[in-house]
């Protein structure tokens, strides 16, 4: 195992509320609730492993012998065995998109139920064809509204459609207003060309 | 189709702005000594943003070394010293996308643009021949998205994410060379990817009017008769593109510049697009 300190990306004289919120920070950054239906799931749970256990390893270094307790698993199939596609979700699981989608586009028309249009909406999301599959999800929960797993799956791809990452806030993007922030920043940026320019940059 | 993934100017470090800078002056450097002088007219943001990818995840900047400017010998600049060829490779994905761009213009193109694009052809396909020799897989990812991206487009019901996939999946590929293993091979695809797709769906965004006007192609004229407000549809479909490669950027181990990749993911690009989709509702607006 690596030092557990460079995993946590702090260093070995760092006091322990330093390590505490750098091991809070990843945590966030790695969260499964981050990487829900992501083809990259597997990859965020394995970091957060890793974190998980540095942040054990300093602890017990360090003598308090308390540990993270967040050490369990995150499946995201939950009703699997009861599916009637459950190979395709074992496809989907594997990453084996084209496998999984070759099932259900021989499925017959009279079969193609909410869950189908969930499946078929996940495999296009592995794909990175993302309109697809809000279009699929959509669909899903147009036609099972009550089913939690497909509002999960279309409530994340509107979260990730408002774009609320890393505190970015998306307003005044209708702004008609005829100088704006930009404006002003483009001039700004235009002013310093031309100091540039005089070898007086600033 | 060039240009969109800068930085957050007023929101980086003045020592992260140097260094972007001279990350910036290196490439162009280097696209001098491979190619020649006029190649280095092709350099564009998107190529920084790729070398400085590829610096930070191969821990390969060696420093910095003082310098003038080719251009404008009156100005002082610092060049990024790389270690490996990321400079190289750099500029060969530039030189690369540049000359497929041409040979797309003189299939589709005004009359002038179709004279200026012959005149400055034959130069691109020599230096495209050089960049070839040591960046094969790169040349045969773009010319393939080509084939694709025209394919593509002729085909009358063309989805969105279909129009966008052929950019997105060449840039995936190219990205994707980088792994070590198969689990980054994953991690830069899936980055690679949706960067790829954002850059194709902000240039259909910036040139929506226009090509409404000229009936070119645009996915999003396809998609305008299913939504209600196509500026804030535009918006929704690039902020999934953006929000899916930020997840995906954040499994990569990034060692230098960190500061600065951030600023683009989290500042510079979502800038861009606002530019972009603000400049359309003006647009609209005045009509």
């Amino acid at each position: 195992m690596n030092n557990p300190y460079e995993v946590l990306g702090v260093s070995e004289t760092a006091t322990d509320e330093e390590i505490k919120s750098a091991y809070r920070k990843l945590a966030k950054k790695y969260h499964p609730d981050n990487y829900t239906d992501s083809p990259l799931a597997d990859v965020a749970e394995q970091k957060m492993k890793e974190i998980n256990e540095a942040y054990d390893a300093i602890n017990e270094m360090r003598q308090k012998g308390k540990g993270t307790g967040s050490s369990g698993s995150y499946s995201s199939y939950s009703n699997a065995s009861s599916s009637q596609f459950y190979n395709v979700r074992i496809y989907i699981q594997r990453n084996m998109i084209d496998q999984a989608e070759q099932v259900l586009d021989s499925t017959p028309m009279g079969n193609r139920t909410a869950e189908w249009y969930y499946l078929k909406g996940m495999c296009a999301y592995r794909r990175g064809w993302s309109e697809q599959a809000f279009n699929n999800f959509t669909t899903a929960c147009n036609m099972d509204p009550n089913n939690q797993e497909y509002r999960a799956a279309l409530n994340n791809m509107q979260n990730q459609r408002a774009y609320n990452y890393g505190g970015y806030n998306q307003t005044n993007v209708g702004n008609q207003s005829t100088c704006t922030c930009c404006d002003v920043c483009t001039a700004m940026m235009c002013a310093d060309c031309f100091c540039d320019c005089c070898r007086m940059g600033c | 189709m060039f240009g969109y993934l800068q930085v957050q100017k007023s929101e980086l470090l003045v020592r992260e702005f140097d260094a972007y800078k001279s990350v910036y002056c290196g490439l162009c450097k280097q696209m001098g000594k491979d190619y020649s002088i006029l190649s280095r007219l092709s350099l564009s943001y998107d190529c920084t943003f790729y070398a400085m990818l590829l610096m930070s995840v191969k821990r390969s900047c060696k420093g910095f070394k003082d310098g003038r400017c080719t251009f404008n010998p009156l100005k002082k600049c610092k060049y990024a010293l790389a270690e490996s060829d990321c400079f190289s490779k750099a500029a060969a994905f530039s030189v690369i996308t540049v000359y497929y761009k041409l040979k797309d213009d003189l299939r589709d193109s005004g009359f002038f643009k179709k004279l200026i694009t012959r005149i400055i052809m034959p130069f691109f396909s020599h230096w495209h021949k050089k960049a070839v020799k040591n960046y094969s897989e790169i040349d045969s990812f773009t010319s393939e998205m080509m084939d694709m991206q025209y394919k593509a487009e002729n085909n009358e019901n063309c989805s969105l994410d279909k129009a966008a996939h052929p950019t997105a999946f060449m840039l995936a590929n190219v990205f994707a060379l980088e792994a070590e293993n198969e689990t980054e091979r994953r991690v830069f695809y899936e980055f690679g990817y949706h960067i790829g797709r954002w850059i194709y769906l902000i240039d259909a965004a910036d040139d929506i009017e226009k090509d409404r006007k000229n009936g070119n192609f645009n996915p999003f004229l396809n998609a305008e008769n299913n939504v209600c407000n196509l500026s804030e549809y535009m918006t929704a479909v690039l902020n999934q593109s953006l929000a899916r490669a930020y997840d995906a950027y954040n499994l990569i181990d990034i060692k230098d510049f960190k500061g600065i990749l951030d600023n683009m993911l989290l500042k510079g690009f979502p800038t861009v697009q606002n530019r972009v989709i603000g400049k359309r509702n003006m647009e609209v607006v005045n009509e």
